[in-house]
């Protein structure tokens, strides 16, 4: 009898644990994409949301990308006489449930020395790169435009 | 009360789109353009003039600016297309002008620009030059960076000159590729 009260009590914790763990999400992106540009450019801009559906906070600080030299975080920033600026950014942190946007015209992430110039249609990993986060490495695709106008 | 029955009944046998009225013609914008020549993709001298009878679609830019640059050529270059399926293409004549000489020199310019499919003339020159003309046309733009590794901060206004190569009108770097069709179809 003692044996049945423990027994359910241990899978009532199970469950609980199950469920607190199903409940903590994850750090995920999505809608990665980069722009298509000519083969001799020397740059190329990608674009992505950053989502932190996890119980912690995380810092993004980087990327890097095997057909690009360097990778920076970048912002192109608007001054009120429609003067436009690039910016490095050092890192972005989200809090639980926070996202972020990288899109055309803002926070983009910035591929320098680039050892090839992947043309449109074409589905590059970048990894995304953590102070507290392992890395994440996802699909982005070669696009002409921006898929979210 | 009779002639707007007799108006009404005009439109009906003519057709709903000729009773539309005319699109405002675009204000000619004298404070700012005028002609200049610099350098282009060929290493020749290219003046506006050269575009005269042509609308232009002019812009200024860079081509290791990797987020807004590359976007703007790509809707003038969609602009295009559109104006080429109306049969008017011809009549349109994008020009992008660098800031930055150093990099885009008329040999690079050559081999990045065929990419957007838009006949666009690419000009480059001396840092003198090119800041005279960005000046004409109120454009504003900085150099900052290591030696090596340099951007610029700057205005990025599209400017549409009719085929006298007056001002008419500026657009924001996103402008809406439609409204451009439409307003270079006013100056055909």
């Amino acid at each position: 009898m003692m044996f049945k009260h423990f027994s359910e009590s241990l899978s009532a914790l199970a469950l609980l644990a199950l469920a607190s763990t199903a409940h903590a999400g994850e750090v995920t992106v999505s809608g990665a994409w980069l722009r298509a540009v000519p083969p001799v450019s020397p740059t190329m801009a990608g674009y992505f949301e950053l989502n932190n559906d996890s119980d912690s906070a995380v810092t993004l600080n980087g990327a890097s990308a095997d057909f690009a030299g360097m990778a920076m975080l970048h912002g192109t920033e608007t001054k009120a006489d429609g003067q436009r600026s690039m910016t490095h950014v050092d890192a972005v942190t989200l809090k639980p449930g926070e996202s972020v946007t990288f899109a055309p015209g803002g926070k983009h992430l910035m591929l320098m020395k680039l050892s090839t110039v992947p043309p449109s249609g074409e589905v590059r990993d970048i990894c995304l790169t953590f102070t507290d986060h392992d890395d994440l490495c996802v699909p982005f695709q070669v696009r002409h435009n921006d898929p979210n106008r | 009360m009779q002639l707007l029955a007799r108006f009404l009944t005009l439109c009906w046998f003519v057709g709903l789109a000729a009773c539309e009225p005319a699109p405002p013609d675009l204000p000619v914008n004298d404070r700012l353009g005028g002609d200049f020549t610099l350098t282009d993709q060929d290493g020749r001298p290219w003046g506006l003039g050269d575009a005269r009878g042509r609308v232009v679609i002019l812009f200024f830019g860079y081509t290791h600016c990797p987020d807004i640059c590359p976007a703007t050529l790509a809707r003038v270059a969609q602009v295009q297309r559109h104006l080429r399926e109306q049969g008017a293409a011809g009549a349109v004549q994008p020009v992008f002008i660098t800031f930055d000489p150093q990099r885009d020199t008329a040999q690079h310019l050559k081999a990045y620009l065929p990419w957007f499919k838009a006949d666009i003339i690419g000009l480059t020159g001396s840092d003198a030059d090119i800041r005279a003309v960005a000046q004409r046309y109120g454009v504003v733009f900085l150099k900052s960076g290591a030696a090596d590794r340099y951007d610029f901060t700057h205005s990025d206004f599209i400017y549409l000159l009719d085929a006298q190569g007056r001002v008419r009108k500026l657009y924001p770097a996103d402008f809406n590729i439609d409204e451009v069709v439409n307003d270079v179809q006013t100056l055909l």
